[in-house]
């Protein structure tokens, strides 16, 4: 089975920034794929290379089995929603299900009209004058009326507040439930990705540092905590993701290679809020200060 | 698509359909009165053998309506500014082009409708305004014969639809390149003024070739007949061209449309300026000067307004293609 998302190499380039280096991913299709990473990763330019909003400046990439292009068949396939929520202010959400309508060939706006009155979003009031849950809650349904095959979002729950988040995630986890669907999420919030995503895409620094299925990039990683010692012999026979080490405690994130056999340190399985923390301190720095902001709201 | 655009710009589309149907009931009513009071001064002036002196004593319409006539010189700048600017800045400006971009319509089609409506409206109104300001002015071309002249010339004919159009399309292409909406208008303001300013000022008078007429200071010029455009006049002499010089005293003689340079004129013939006009002139032919004029016929008004109205329809053409590409390969 062709992957919904394959790329090779894929780069993006502005003037004088590398917002993407080289990025080697696959997304099997009918996975909830989540997109994490500090900010300036690289999340945004990636999702956009696979809408087709931007070109690469290098590498190849293959969306649902070809090359984004501009084309009607392609486009009927993508939902995409930016970060910015991108909706006609004026507009009202029966304006936009009635554009939706004129500009698709395949368009299901009975189920936002649904989906919406289920939520108690007015349908006729201005679009500026909903907050910014409902807003986020029209423009997902809207992406979703597309009955799109791959549908990128990026940070949609950022600013929503924890009820409009989990209520706008359930959401989502219905539409894939109802279809065939493959979803990719970007979000600084991995405790609420872990519900419902099943497979992890992680940037750091414009680089991938990890995809694949969660867990069994989870099973692969083991923490590691023992006493302060020389750890050389774990380092060579296993990956070291990160070490932390006080004047009495080593703690190690490792991806296994075979079992541990050091009777000194005790192995713990590893979340994936550590594991995405673990990548993440590894390329911020000793100092990583900015790493207390990662899973809080912004 | 064309739903949306619609949907779009139609409280654009009410406003400017109210302020059209406004200025057309204001200029059929006051063109109407003003045909009926130039039929009856001619009437009247034909009784009494005095229509050649007509155009000095009649004074058609009243100053507010002339002014407004005059004024409309602006539409299609006007247009360019609040159609075209917006048209496709506001999208990007607000990110909404990403909403639009993702739905199953390819760019290029996208922009293809708007821009085609956008212009269609700017052809439609630049042309209803030219058309009740054309035969609003029918009785002032006949009476003064001025509509080649610079300034009427610009807002009668086809020429205001050509403007219309390349004002719009200046404007969607600002808006694509700058991305912002005020600074797009901006810049179509600057740019569409400027252009205007130089095609009219230095390039429209050598369309074709003008015509030039010698008139000697002997005998009363005969002038070339109809709407004709004056192009320049000078007077010349045995040493050539004679350079156009500061006012003599105050003292402004012209002869056939064509202002005599008194103070490069023959000292002896400046005497005799403030005796008698008529020696003076003599005095001039006597030391063999002549005057000379170069202009546009009446004729060629048509000729005239088509070359211009395709000088603009063309960079407007330019301008859409431009755009097309802009839109079609540069990121969202």
């Amino acid at each position: 089975m062709t992957p919904a998302i394959e790329t090779r190499a894929l780069s993006k380039r502005y003037r004088r920034v590398t917002a993407l280096s080289e990025a080697t991913i696959t997304v099997p299709e009918g996975r909830i794929s989540a997109l994490v990473g500090p900010n300036g990763a690289g999340k945004t330019t990636l999702l956009r290379l696979l809408a087709g909003l931007a070109r690469p400046t290098g590498g190849e990439v293959a969306v649902l089995g070809s090359p984004p292009r501009q084309d009607p068949a392609f486009l009927a396939d993508i939902g995409f929603l930016a970060q910015e929520i991108p909706l006609y202010r004026r507009f009202s959400a029966e304006d936009h299900i009635r554009i939706g309508a004129h500009l698709n060939s395949r368009w299901d706006g009975t189920s936002v009209r649904k989906r919406l009155e289920s939520l108690g979003i007015p349908l006729n009031q201005t679009v500026g004058t909903l907050s910014g849950g409902q807003r986020a809650q029209l423009a997902l349904s809207l992406t979703l009326a597309k009955r799109p095959r791959l549908v990128l979002l990026d940070e949609p729950v950022a600013a929503l507040d924890p009820l409009a988040r989990r209520q706008f995630l359930a959401h989502l986890a219905e539409a894939v439930a109802e279809g065939d669907l493959t979803v990719v999420l970007s979000s600084h919030l991995v405790a609420d990705l872990q519900q419902i995503c099943d497979h992890l895409i992680l940037l750091a620094a414009s680089k991938v540092q990890l995809c694949g299925d969660i867990d069994t990039l989870l099973a692969e990683h083991q923490v590691l905590v023992g006493p302060r010692k020389d750890t050389t012999a774990i380092e060579r026979d296993h990956t070291l993701v990160q070490a932390v080490r006080t004047a009495r405690q080593t703690t190690l994130l490792i991806r296994r290679n075979g079992p541990v056999i050091d009777p000194e340190f005790e192995a713990a399985d590893v979340g994936l809020e550590e594991l995405v923390l673990g990548y993440m301190g590894q390329n911020a720095g000793p100092v990583p200060a900015h790493l207390t902001t990662i899973g809080e709201d912004k | 698509m064309t739903w949306v655009v619609w949907r779009q710009h139609r409280i654009q589309a009410y406003f400017a359909a109210a302020a059209l149907a406004a200025f057309a009931v204001l200029l059929l009513v006051t063109g109407r009165q003003m045909a009926s009071q130039y039929h009856s001064a001619l009437t009247s002036c034909t009784a009494s053998h005095t229509c050649a002196n007509l155009a000095n004593t009649l004074i058609l319409g009243t100053p507010v309506v002339s002014l407004l006539v005059t004024l409309t010189v602006v539409v299609p700048c006007l247009l360019g500014l609040f159609w075209g600017g917006p048209l496709v800045a506001r999208e990007l400006e607000t990110g909404t082009n990403q909403f639009a971009w993702l739905q199953s319509i390819t760019r290029s089609r996208w922009l293809a409708v708007k821009f085609g409506w956008a212009l269609l409206a700017a052809a439609a109104w630049g042309g209803a305004v030219s058309a009740l300001v054309t035969w609003w002015s029918s009785p002032v071309n006949a009476l003064q014969s001025q509509n080649f002249q610079p300034g009427q010339f610009d807002i009668q004919g086809i020429v205001p639809v050509g403007y219309a159009l390349f004002a719009v399309a200046l404007g969607i292409t600002a808006g694509t390149l700058i991305r912002r909406t005020l600074p797009a208008m901006a810049v179509t303001l600057v740019v569409f003024t400027f252009l205007r300013l130089v095609i009219g000022q230095d390039f429209r008078s050598h369309y074709l070739t003008p015509l030039t007429k010698t008139f000697s200071f002997l005998h009363h010029p005969v002038l070339p007949t109809g709407s004709y455009w004056l192009v320049s006049g000078g007077v010349v002499g045995p040493g050539g061209r004679l350079p156009s010089s500061p006012l003599h005293g105050g003292l402004n003689v012209s002869f056939g449309g064509v202002r005599i340079p008194v103070g490069s004129t023959p000292r002896a013939c400046q005497t005799l300026v403030f005796q008698n006009p008529l020696k003076f002139t003599s005095c001039l032919a006597s030391h063999g000067y002549h005057a000379v004029i170069t202009y546009q016929p009446a004729g060629r008004y048509w000729a005239f307004q088509g070359i211009e109205t395709g000088i603009f329809v063309l960079l407007a053409a330019a301008l859409v293609a431009v755009t097309a590409i802009v839109v079609v390969r540069r990121d969202a």
